[in-house]
């Protein structure tokens, strides 16, 4: 520990003022801790205690470097002890059983949901297939199909709503499920009545030629009609020109406000 | 600065040959590694005090070491490893503090 070695920024002269908490470490400090470490640093000496030293701080180095490279490697469980090793088991076990049952409920439901679905798509179909037939009954919606076209022609003004009403059972009770006469819709609640040089269905008053679009099987509707003494001979009977025409396709689209009542009310659901 | 050249030997030699610690040991090498570091503190501040002996040096590191590990040890027997060790950190930290603390101010006269 010479003291020649000084570095030059370190000049010797103000050196009791700061050594002022220290004098218990060194009673006669003839030089700073600054110096004595430069002088420990350089030049290099090969004495015993730089050796020991360099010995211990070598094992030191290692374990530190073993302890850095061991907690960085990946595993963090190196090291963990037995006792947090089992805990970190008996964790992930039971997480595992949490994850299995919640895995499982939520499988339940999904299937839930699937039948679920599918019964209510069903019921929409069937709901949307009967609304549809109802409605052609209704005569809210339109309909087409086979049938025939029936124009009665009656110059001398003798048809009255009641052969017309006739002609209409004639046709229902030979299977006609929807008509059409001169674009007023019949339905269930129909009716006729006479009004002044004409008929009227529903309030309707209509003219001739009276003109019956007629979905059913024609070849039920045609007979019907022509049997001897039946519709089209009455008809015949009071001056009246009738035509039945067989058709594959009809067309019924005269429509018919869907009428909500005002009372009663569904009883079922 | 022999000293300095054997603590970066045992670095680059730790890093570099990847020894296998044997599992007995594992779990005491922090506590023994940070035991070391607080002797090696003392050390240096023993050192800049100018009152440093070689032979209280190694006496030091060795008994710190074994000290820390024994007591993480039987803190392991009995049931309360990890709490000791973290006293034994936080002990060993306030040394290491303490004495760097002495070796800021002779370093840097602040």
């Amino acid at each position: 520990m010479s003291a020649n070695d000084t570095p030059p920024e370190e000049p010797n002269v103000p050196e009791q003022p700061l050594e002022e908490g220290k004098t218990q470490a060194g009673p006669v400090a003839e030089e700073t801790g600054r110096q004595r470490l430069a002088a420990g640093l350089w030049p290099p000496r090969v004495s015993r205690a730089q050796l020991i030293v360099a010995l211990l701080l070598f094992v030191l180095g290692l374990g530190l470097a073993i302890q850095v490279r061991s907690n960085s490697d990946s595993s963090a469980l190196r090291g963990a002890r037995q006792e947090d090793l089992v805990r970190i088991l008996d964790e992930l076990d039971g997480r595992t059983k949490r994850l299995e049952d919640e895995k499982q409920r939520l499988e339940d439901q999904r299937r839930e949901l699937e039948s679920s679905s599918n019964q209510a798509e069903e019921a929409r179909r069937q709901t949307v297939e009967k609304e549809r037939q109802l409605g052609i009954l209704a005569g809210t919606v339109a309909a087409q199909g086979p049938g025939i076209t029936l124009r009665i022609t009656d110059p001398t003004g003798q048809v009255q709503s009641d052969q017309l009403l006739d002609t209409l059972q004639e046709l229902r009770a030979a299977g006609a499920e929807a008509i059409q006469i001169n674009g007023v819709r019949i339905v269930a609640g129909s009716y006729f009545s006479d009004e002044n040089g004409g008929v009227g269905i529903d309030g309707k008053k209509i003219t001739q030629p009276y003109e019956f679009k007629v979905i059913g099987k024609p070849q039920d509707l045609e007979p019907a009609l022509n049997i001897p003494g039946g519709v089209v001979q009455t008809l015949e009977k009071e001056q009246a020109t009738v035509a039945v025409t067989r058709s594959a396709k009809i067309v019924v689209d005269a429509l018919r406000a869907a009428k909500q009542p005002d009372y009663a009310r569904s009883s079922s659901g | 600065m022999i000293a300095v050249l054997g603590l970066l030997a045992g670095v680059v030699v730790g890093l570099l040959v990847r020894p296998e610690v044997p599992a007995v040991v594992e779990p005491y090498l922090p506590i023994a590694v940070v035991a070391a570091l607080d002797a090696v503190f003392g050390g240096l501040r023993a050192m800049l005090d100018g009152i440093f002996v070689d032979k209280v040096f190694v006496v030091s590191f060795l008994s710190n070491v074994v000290v820390a590990a024994l007591i993480v040890f039987l803190g392991d027997k009995l049931g309360v490893g990890s709490q000791l060790s973290t006293g034994v950190v936080v002990v060993l930290g306030i040394r290491i503090f303490s004495n760097a603390a002495a070796i800021r101010r002779h370093v840097f006269r602040a």
